[in-house]
């Protein structure tokens, strides 16, 4: 890897999780230089010009959504760190919470000085409990060394942060449900508008990230936006942490620069397949994305390249399927998936997923019927682009994706 | 004021609101656009998806019932992308739905059932197994849930949240498996439950006062007024005409809300929802007294003809101080005045009481402390409300004249008896046998408000006309009549009562006599 590392620098070093040796690889100097030779507003423009693009699944750029914060209101406005990485495949914001939970720290202080931000919260799945536990440690460590509290660095600046873990509900990844889950009610998406900018938490303007898009900030800061839109495309600049399952020989995160080949992170970085074996189907960011066949990986993994492809770059988690794997079960896992996280609330989303996946669940046990496959192409269209929030789409289309694509398979 | 938004729906231009959604706009336009979840008294919740409709322009159809209409806006309602995406969420919604309309209440009056004969109407293809659920969840003491039926639509968990602020229900479980149910701290126990089942779009939520009591489209609806307390809430009456050759077969068999944002929104409470058994309970359909047994209608005549006489020879001897006579609040404006007319004007000189049902506890929303219709009208007409004892009426007293059964609700029945017991002419007037009609010598049956014309005022002094729903029972007359009636008998002022042949006719001269009701 000779790319640089804007995320996981140092991440072979033991302690890096505690603040001495952050400190010592030179950690909070940004935050520091953010906070005492910065503007708010020079900040924006740093994030505006940096265009980094968010990193949970979206994509939507950062310092775009910081800016539709209203600067002038009476109400308090707040953070939200969203690390309820539950889509499947997806293990990236694990990695590095665990491994540098003061670099989400770093970069949270750096968007709450910006916004004008004095609480934070962090909403961690709630599976992930040690790493829960690993924030709050940090969260102790940089309040004791007075990088949070009342008197950030010195400089009279105050944040607070507050880690809540959530209670297993994969649509509590959605920003909105998210909300409502950490006002202590259940996790159903909110009708927008009002987005979260203007209205959010507690109905005040809420900024709500990804744990990697913050991350990715006090590089911005130190290095320059010119230097992190460098590392990766034009458009979509810095890196991402590719996070490879699936039969390879080498699974597990990788940070290389937005626009890396699919075929390269696969073959090269992740060391191709496992044990000779073939390779089918990539689904290429997480299990939303729509599935690439196997003729389709020569593909740069960024956000515009795998729109015009049909799919979408969502979280970066790469999810390689060899020969051996039956589509149908892959069919299977997704239709199950959806069908049991769906929260219920809008009608397609509720009824459409559970129908599909009895219907795959027939074909799975032989009780297949000719037409079963076009059936379940009409009802994940049917869902398309008529629920609420993304979960729907999230459903369909990699079932619209995986009953086109392997149409052929599936029906015999 | 902000000018009108210019928007063009499904072809037609239109001048809206600005801030209007468009499923308002449309509403105003007379174009429905199908939904479920959305009801006006909340704020949109988006979750059906029925009310998609197509804006130029727009990659993604979008909800009329959350999308707020902007200038320029061109939506429709009726498009191909429309109408498959209804269609899709109709065959969603119908797919886990258990179609046992034959024994469903809400059949003949569900949103389910009317948009699918409107924009569905496709061949069900949900070959799968249904998920079977409970479909006899008590909620509360007239509250049941199917939960097959449900469309989690959550107005009834909003309703709990939003007006009564009990929030006694909540959705529990997750996708399809979701689910209505009652949270910690027991059943829906509060004065609007009756409501739930009526914002119920479909038939998950039925009330056990109706439920497989008869079908509905067997019943016609009237629009009436609720007299139980003095807010005078809006109501429907649905009830049964009868068959013929069956006597007095004619059935409520339940009370709605009818929105009115002036006075109750869209809700009644549950008092005045399920206390509708006066009307058919305990009803005096018959004369008593010296004409008893005559025909109903030539009974009644001679009665009236025997307290025209009475009255005609006290004032002759010039004892109408002698008479007094006991008006209820719940009689109409209009009866009221004409009361004061024949009473207090013609034979001036008698003696007014007013007594309605005693005071209860309000409930701080619709439910009023006081349980008569029409007390402000009562005084604003002139009479007083004092309490009265029931010596006041019978010392020196040669006629009692007592209109409404509510001196059973003040006294004890034998101390009334004792107390009348020395008064030579009793005459009642009721709608209602409680016991009380056992006291006088001659009682003539009436009519309640469901079953007249009149108006009420209401504590806020706003007056609500209110139009005969049922037929008065047997030989029962409205008051407004008999009064008029009385008056035209006496010929003290006969031209004065010469037009009264309706309530609205009566309303006028009322309009002209008092400021406050013109």
């Amino acid at each position: 890897m000779t790319a640089e590392q804007v995320l996981t620098r140092d991440f072979e070093l033991e302690g890096l999780r505690h603040i001495e040796t952050y400190l010592s690889r030179g950690g909070y100097r940004a935050a520091v230089k953010a906070l005492k030779e910065m503007t708010p507003q020079a900040v924006l423009e740093e994030m505006k010009k940096a265009n980094l693009r968010g990193r949970g699944g979206a994509g939507f750029p950062a310092g775009l959504k910081w800016s539709f914060v209203p600067a002038q209101t009476d109400k308090p406005k707040y953070l939200c760190v969203n690390a309820d990485e539950g889509e499947p495949g997806t293990f990236k914001d694990r990695f590095l919470m665990s491994h540098n939970p003061h670099l989400l720290l770093e970069g949270m202080i750096i968007a709450s000085y910006c916004v004008g931000i004095q609480k934070a919260y962090i909403y961690i799945r709630g599976e992930y409990e040690a790493v829960a536990q690993r924030l709050e440690q940090a969260v102790a460590e940089a309040a004791a060394k007075g990088f949070l509290g009342s008197n950030v660095a010195g400089t009279g600046f105050c944040l607070d942060v507050r880690v809540h873990r959530g209670a297993g509900a994969y649509i509590c990844g959605e920003e909105t449900a998210l909300l409502e889950s950490l006002e202590g009610k259940r996790g159903h998406p909110r009708l927008k508008p009002p987005f979260p900018a203007s209205v959010g938490l507690f109905h005040c303007p809420t900024v709500i990230n990804n744990v990697e898009t913050i991350c990715n900030i006090p590089f911005i800061i130190l290095r320059g936006a010119e230097a992190f839109t460098g590392l990766g495309r034009p458009r979509d600049g810095g890196t991402r942490i590719f996070g490879v399952s699936g039969p390879v020989e080498r699974p597990g995160c990788y940070e290389l620069p937005v626009g890396t080949p699919l075929r390269e992170i696969i073959f090269h970085h992740a060391g191709g397949m496992k044990d000779g074996k073939r390779l089918k189907a990539v689904i290429p960011g997480g299990m939303s994305a729509p599935v690439l066949g196997e003729d389709e990986i020569d593909i740069p993994m960024d956000c515009e390249s795998l729109a015009a492809a049909g799919s979408m770059l969502g979280s970066g988690a790469i999810i390689v399927i060899d020969q051996a794997t039956p589509m149908l079960k892959v069919l299977a896992k997704v239709a199950k998936f959806y069908a049991h996280e769906s929260c219920g609330q809008c009608t397609p989303c509720r009824i459409g997923t559970s129908w599909i996946l009895k219907i795959v669940r027939r074909l799975a046990s032989g009780q297949g019927r000719k037409g079963d496959v076009e059936e379940i192409r009409r009802l994940a269209s049917g869902i398309k682009g008529l629920t609420l929030c993304p979960l729907g789409d999230a459903a369909a289309l990699p079932i619209l994706a995986l009953v086109t694509k392997f149409r052929s398979e599936l029906e015999t | 004021m902000n000018p009108l938004a210019n928007i063009v729906l499904d072809g037609k231009p239109l001048q809206v609101e600005p801030g209007l959604t468009i499923l308002k706009a449309a509403q105003q336009a007379g174009i429905h656009i199908p939904h479920l979840c959305y009801h006006p008294a909340f704020a949109p919740e988006g979750s059906c998806r029925l009310c998609a409709v197509e804006i130029e322009g727009l990659p993604k159809l979008e909800l009329a019932c959350a999308t707020v209409v902007r200038d320029g806006m061109k939506v429709s309602t009726e498009s191909p992308r429309v109408a498959e995406a209804r269609r899709s969420v109709l065959e969603f919604l119908l797919a886990e739905h258990p179609l046992d309309c034959p024994i469903c209440d809400k059949a003949g009056d569900c949103k389910l059932q009317d948009y699918y004969e409107a924009y569905g109407l496709g061949a069900g293809r949900f070959s799968e197994t249904k998920d079977r659920k409970n479909k006899k969840v008590l909620l509360g003491r007239n509250l049941i849930l199917d939960r097959e039926r449900c469309v989690l639509c959550t107005r009834c968990v909003r309703f709990l949240n939003e007006v009564t602020r009990t929030a006694e229900l909540g959705v529990f479980e997750r996708g399809v498996r979701s689910e209505i149910g009652l949270l910690e701290g027991g059943p829906v126990d509060n004065n609007y439950s009756g409501c739930l089942a009526e914002i119920c779009p479909v038939g998950a939520i039925t009330d056990t006062d109706f439920r497989f009591k008869t079908r509905n489209w067997f019943l016609r609806t009237g629009e009436s007024l609720c007299p139980l307390c003095s807010r005078g809430c809006n109501i429907l009456v649905e009830h049964h005409p009868g068959f013929p050759r069956v006597p007095h077969s004619q059935k409520v068999y339940r009370l709605g809300s009818r929105a009115n944002e002036r006075v109750n929104g869209p809700w009644i409470c549950d008092r005045g929802r399920y206390g509708y058994g006066y009307l058919q309970q305990s009803r005096g359909e018959v004369v008593s007294g010296p004409a008893a047994g005559r025909p109903g209608s030539q009974a009644f005549e001679e009665g009236l003809d025997f307290i025209v006489q009475k009255l005609k020879k006290m004032q002759f001897m010039k004892r109408q101080a002698r008479t007094a006579v006991v008006v209820s609040d719940w009689l109409s404006n209009e009866e009221l005045f004409l009361a004061r007319a024949v009473f207090g004007r013609d034979l001036a000189g008698c003696r007014f009481y007013l007594c309605g049902p005693p005071d209860g506890q309000g409930d701080g929303f619709l439910l009023t402390a006081e349980r008569s219709p029409n007390r402000r009208g009562a005084r604003e007409i002139g009479f007083h409300t004092d309490e009265f004892r029931l010596d006041d009426l019978t010392r020196e007293t040669d006629v009692l004249v007592v209109f409404g059964p509510f001196l059973a609700e003040r006294f004890a029945l034998p101390d009334i008896r004792t107390a009348l017991a020395s008064v030579e002419i009793k005459v009642l007037f009721t709608p209602q046998w409680n016991g009380l009609e056992t006291a006088f010598d001659l009682v003539l049956p009436t009519a309640h408000p469901a079953e007249k014309d009149g108006s009420f005022t209401n504590l806020e002094g706003l007056v609500q006309s209110f139009s005969a729903v049922l037929e008065p029972r047997g030989a029962a007359r409205a008051e407004w009549r008999i009064l008029a009636d009385l008056g035209r008998r006496l010929g003290l002022n006969f031209s004065f009562y010469q037009p009264f042949n309706s309530a609205p006719a009566v309303r006028a001269a009322l309009k002209k006599d008092i400021p406050f009701f013109a």
